[in-house]
C-alpha cells in the first residue's frame, strides 16, 4: 500500500473548491440518477433495470414477488404492464393483451391503465451505497444515453389504437357517437394535465429549477412544453364541455359557456395550485428525509462494525507492520465490496472463488487479483475446482515470492477454466519430487478425480501458471 | 513492484529499440491530474513527477475542462467520480472542443457501470487507484502514444460484455463482435499478462497486441448495442 492508496479511504478529504453535495431531489425515492424515466417510448436505448425481479425470472420464484411498480425497462407507455407482469409472474405479452382486450369494453383497459400509471410507484433501482452516494453528490455522470424513439413502433401503436377505436365505434360496441368526442377530448385533456403529476417528471423539474424553489412551479416544470401541455389539456377539457353543451342544442350559448368554463377552470387552478404544490413538496421532503436518515443509520452501523474495529486493531498491533498491512488490506477489500459491488449471496463459482482469494490474502498477505467472466452454480466438480484453485493460490503465495497473484476464471457453456498466475521465482516442473503432496495431490489428482485437468507451466525465474479445467 | 517495472522497462526496449536513446532526451509527457481529493493529487504527483511533467491540476469538472483545454496535455489522468457530473462530463465537454485529447481514467471504483461508462465516453484506458507508480507511468506513456490501456479487470468486463450470452439476432455488425484473436489477447490480459507477455505467448509483435487492444477499445466505444450498458447494470442479476 502506498501513501496515495489510503487517500481515497478518507471520507472527507475534499479540498475547499469541492462543491458541497447537492442533496437534490434524487434522494426523494431513493433513486439513483439513472432512475428509469417512465414515459419511455419503445425503450431502444439502455435503461437500467429495477433490481428486484430479473426480467427473465420466470414464475418459478414466485415466493418473493417484487412489489408492483412501474418499470421503465422495455416499457411501451408507462411501464405499467411490465411492472404488473413482474409482480404477477405472468408473461408480459399476456398482460399487455389483457389490457388491450379490456380496452374494447367501454375503455375499461384504458382507464385501468391510466389509474395504475398514476397509482403505482416507479420502480427503484438499488445500487451499491458508494455509487449511490457518488451519484447524489453529482460525482457521477447523470445523463443517460440518448433514447432513440422508435417511430415505426410508435406509429404502429397509434395505428392499432385508432383502428381499435374505429372498429368499436363502427360495431356499436363503443360509446354512442354523441358522447364519443367529448369523452375523447376530456380524456386526452385530463391525461395531459395529469401527466404533470408524474413524480419522475417533477424530480427533473426540481433539479432544473436549481435553488429558486419558489419559481419551480412556474419556471422549472419542464419549461414551455409543460406549460403548453397544461394549456392544451385544459383547452381540451373545455372543448369537451363545449361539445356537450352544443349537443344539447343550445349552440347559441356556446361562446358564453366556453368562456365560463375557461374562467372557472383557470380560477380553480389559481386557487389550488399553491396548496397542491406545498402539500406535494412537503410530502416529498418528508420522504427524502426518511431515506436520508435511513442511509445515514446504515452507514453509521457499517462504519462501526467494520472500519472502527479495524482501526482499533491496527492501533493495538502498531508495532507489527505485516499485521497492520494485512488488516488494512482486508478492510479495504471489505469496504470496496460494500461500496462498489454487491455482496455475493448465492453459492456460485464467483462467490466461492472470491471467498477463497480473500482467505489466501488474509492468511498470506499477498494480494490476489480476481477476474471472472461469466458465472455458474456450484456443484461437486466446481467445488473441487475451487479447492484446487485455492491450493494453487496458497502455493503461489507461499513459494513464489511474487507480490501479486492473478486469478482468472471463465465460464463457458460446457466447461469452466481457472488460471492462477504469479510472476515469482518459478520452478523446474520436471524436477519436482514425486512426494511433493501440494501440487500433485491437492491439485492434479483432485482435478483428475472429478474428470478435470490441471496443467502447470513454470520455469525458473519466469513465474508459474496453473490452468485448471473441468466440465460443468 | 520491482519486477513489474523491470518488465515494463524491457517492454519499452523491445517496443522501440531504435528510438530508445531519443526517448531519453525527448521531453517528458505532459499530464493534467483531475481528482477531487487533494491528497491523492499530491500523492500521484510525487510518484510520477520525476518521469512526466504535471502541467495542471483540477478538482471539479468545470475547472478540469478549462485547465485541459488551456494546457492541452498529452494525457489527462481523470477520476471517474468528480463533482460537477463526473469524469464522463469532462470528457464530453473537452472532446466537443478538442476531440484529440487523450484521457486515462483512474478510479477507486471497480463498478462495471463506471468502467464501461467512462470508456464509452472516450477514455483510452482505465486503471484503479491501487496501481503502482511505475505501472501508472507506463500506462500514461501508452495512452500518450495512442494505444489503449486495459487492466485485467477491464479485459474481463469486456469479455463478459461481448460474450455469447447476448442475443445473436441483434449482432449484425462487425463492431458487435470480437475477433478470435482479439478475444485471445483479452483473455491473456485478464489472466494478468503484460502486453509483452501476451505477444510472446501468441507469437506476435507487441505492436500487433497494441493494435488488437486499440481495436477492441474502438468497438467498445462505437458499438451501439445497448446491451453493453444494460449488461453493466444487470450483470449482478446473474
Amino acid at each position: 500500500m502506498t501513501a496515495t492508496d489510503s487517500s481515497h479511504l478518507e471520507p472527507d478529504m475534499h479540498d475547499s473548491v469541492t462543491a458541497p453535495p447537492q442533496h437534490g431531489s434524487a434522494v426523494g425515492d431513493g433513486m439513483g440518477p439513472s432512475a428509469p424515466r417512465t414515459e419511455s417510448a419503445p425503450a431502444t436505448a439502455a435503461l437500467p433495470i429495477a433490481k428486484e425481479g430479473a426480467p427473465d425470472s420466470g414464475p418459478g420464484d414466485a415466493e418473493d414477488k417484487p412489489r408492483a411498480t412501474r418499470v421503465a425497462e422495455g416499457a411501451w407507455l408507462g411501464g405499467v404492464c411490465t411492472g404488473l407482469a413482474r409482480h404477477l409472474g405472468w408473461p408480459l405479452m399476456v398482460v399487455r393483451i389483457a389490457f388491450v382486450a379490456l380496452a374494447t369494453f367501454q375503455f375499461i383497459g384504458v382507464i385501468a391503465y391510466g389509474a395504475l400509471w398514476l397509482l403505482l410507484p416507479p420502480g427503484s433501482t438499488e445500487k451499491a451505497p458508494g455509487l449511490e452516494s457518488a451519484s447524489r453528490a453529482g460525482l457521477r455522470d447523470q445523463s443517460k444515453p440518448k433514447r432513440r424513439i422508435d417511430w415505426g413502433m410508435l406509429l404502429a401503436l397509434i395505428a392499432l389504437g385508432v383502428g381499435l377505436l374505429w372498429i368499436m365505434q363502427n360495431t356499436g360496441l363503443g360509446i354512442s357517437s354523441q358522447l364519443f368526442w367529448p369523452v375523447a377530448f376530456a380524456c386526452a385533456g385530463a391525461a395531459l394535465v395529469w401527466r404533470q403529476a408524474d413524480s419522475e417528471q417533477q424530480k427533473r423539474w426540481r433539479a432544473e429549477a436549481g435553488g429558486r424553489a419558489w419559481l419551480a412551479p412556474f419556471v422549472a416544470r419542464g419549461g414551455w412544453p409543460a406549460l403548453v401541455r397544461v394549456i392544451v389539456g385544459l383547452g381540451l377539457v373545455g372543448a369537451a364541455f363545449g361539445i356537450v353543451i352544443a349537443q344539447q342544442g343550445q349552440i347559441s350559448h356556446l361562446p358564453e359557456v366556453m368562456a365560463m368554463t375557461m374562467l372557472a377552470l383557470t380560477g380553480l387552478a389559481i386557487v389550488l395550485a399553491p396548496w397542491l404544490h406545498r402539500s406535494r413538496s412537503a410530502l416529498n421532503q418528508a420522504r427524502a428525509e426518511k431515506v436520508r436518515a435511513d442511509a445515514r443509520a446504515d452507514m453509521a452501523a457499517h462504519l462501526h462494525d467494520s472500519v472502527l474495529q479495524t482501526l482499533a486493531m491496527i492501533q493495538r498491533q502498531a508495532e507489527d507492520p505485516k499485521a497492520v498491512q494485512q488488516l488494512a488490506r482486508r478492510q479495504e477489500r471489505e469496504l470496496r465490496n460494500w461500496l462498489y459491488d454487491d455482496e455475493l449471496h448465492e453459492a456460485t463459482l464467483k462467490a466461492a472463488l472470491t471467498a477463497a482469494a480473500a482467505e489466501v490474502e488474509d492468511e498470506r498477505g499477498v494480494p490476489v487479483e480476481l477476474v471472472t467472466v461469466g458465472d455458474c452454480d456450484t456443484s461437486d466438480p466446481i467445488q473441487a475446482l475451487v479447492r484446487a484453485a485455492r491450493e494453487a493460490m496458497v502455493n503461489a503465495a507461499k513459494h513464489s515470492g511474487a507480490d501479486k497473484i492473478d486469478v482468472y476464471a471463465e465460464v463457458d457453456e460446457d466447461s469452466v477454466e481457472v488460471f492462477v498466475r504469479d510472476r515469482g521465482n518459478g520452478f523446474d516442473a520436471d524436477a519436482v519430487a514425486e512426494d511433493r503432496m501440494g501440487v500433485k495431490g491437492s491439485i492434479i489428482d483432485r482435478m483428475a478425480r472429478h474428470g478435470g485437468t490441471a496443467t502447470i507451466r513454470s520455469a525458473p525465474g519466469d513465474g508459474t501458471e496453473v490452468r485448471l479445467e473441468i466440465k460443468r | 513492484m520491482n519486477e513489474t517495472s523491470e518488465q515494463l522497462g524491457a517492454l519499452e526496449t523491445a517496443n522501440q529499440p531504435s528510438s530508445q536513446s531519443a526517448n531519453a532526451e525527448r521531453r517528458p509527457y505532459s499530464v493534467v491530474i483531475v481528482d477531487d481529493h487533494a491528497m491523492f493529487r499530491t500523492g500521484v504527483k510525487a510518484e510520477i513527477g520525476r518521469s512526466v511533467a504535471v502541467v495542471g491540476e483540477a478538482a471539479d469538472a468545470d475547472r478540469a475542462v478549462a485547465v485541459v483545454l488551456r494546457t492541452q496535455p498529452d494525457v489527462v489522468l481523470l477520476d471517474v467520480h468528480l463533482p460537477g457530473g463526473g469524469g464522463v462530463e469532462v470528457i464530453r465537454k473537452v472532446h466537443e472542443k478538442n476531440p484529440e485529447q487523450k484521457f486515462l481514467a483512474l478510479s477507486v471504483s471497480d463498478a462495471a457501470e463506471d468502467v464501461i461508462g467512462v470508456i464509452r465516453a472516450g477514455a483510452r484506458g482505465y486503471v484503479t487507484k491501487s496501481i503502482s507508480g511505475s505501472e501508472l507511468i507506463d500506462a500514461i506513456r501508452r495512452v500518450a502514444e495512442g494505444d489503449a490501456v486495459f487492466s485485467p479487470r477491464l479485459a474481463g468486463f469486456v469479455l463478459d460484455a461481448f460474450s455469447g450470452s447476448i442475443d445473436l439476432a441483434t449482432v449484425d455488425e462487425d463492431l458487435d463482435r470480437l475477433s478470435q484473436r482479439e478475444r485471445e489477447v483479452l483473455r491473456l490480459i485478464a489472466r494478468g499478462y503484460a502486453y509483452k507477455e501476451v505477444a510472446k505467448e501468441l507469437f506476435i509483435s507487441i505492436k500487433t497486441v497494441e493494435t488488437h487492444v486499440s481495436s477492441v477499445l474502438r468497438k467498445l466505444q462505437l458499438s451501439n448495442r445497448h446491451q453493453l450498458t444494460r449488461w453493466a447494470t444487470d450483470r449482478r442479476l446473474v
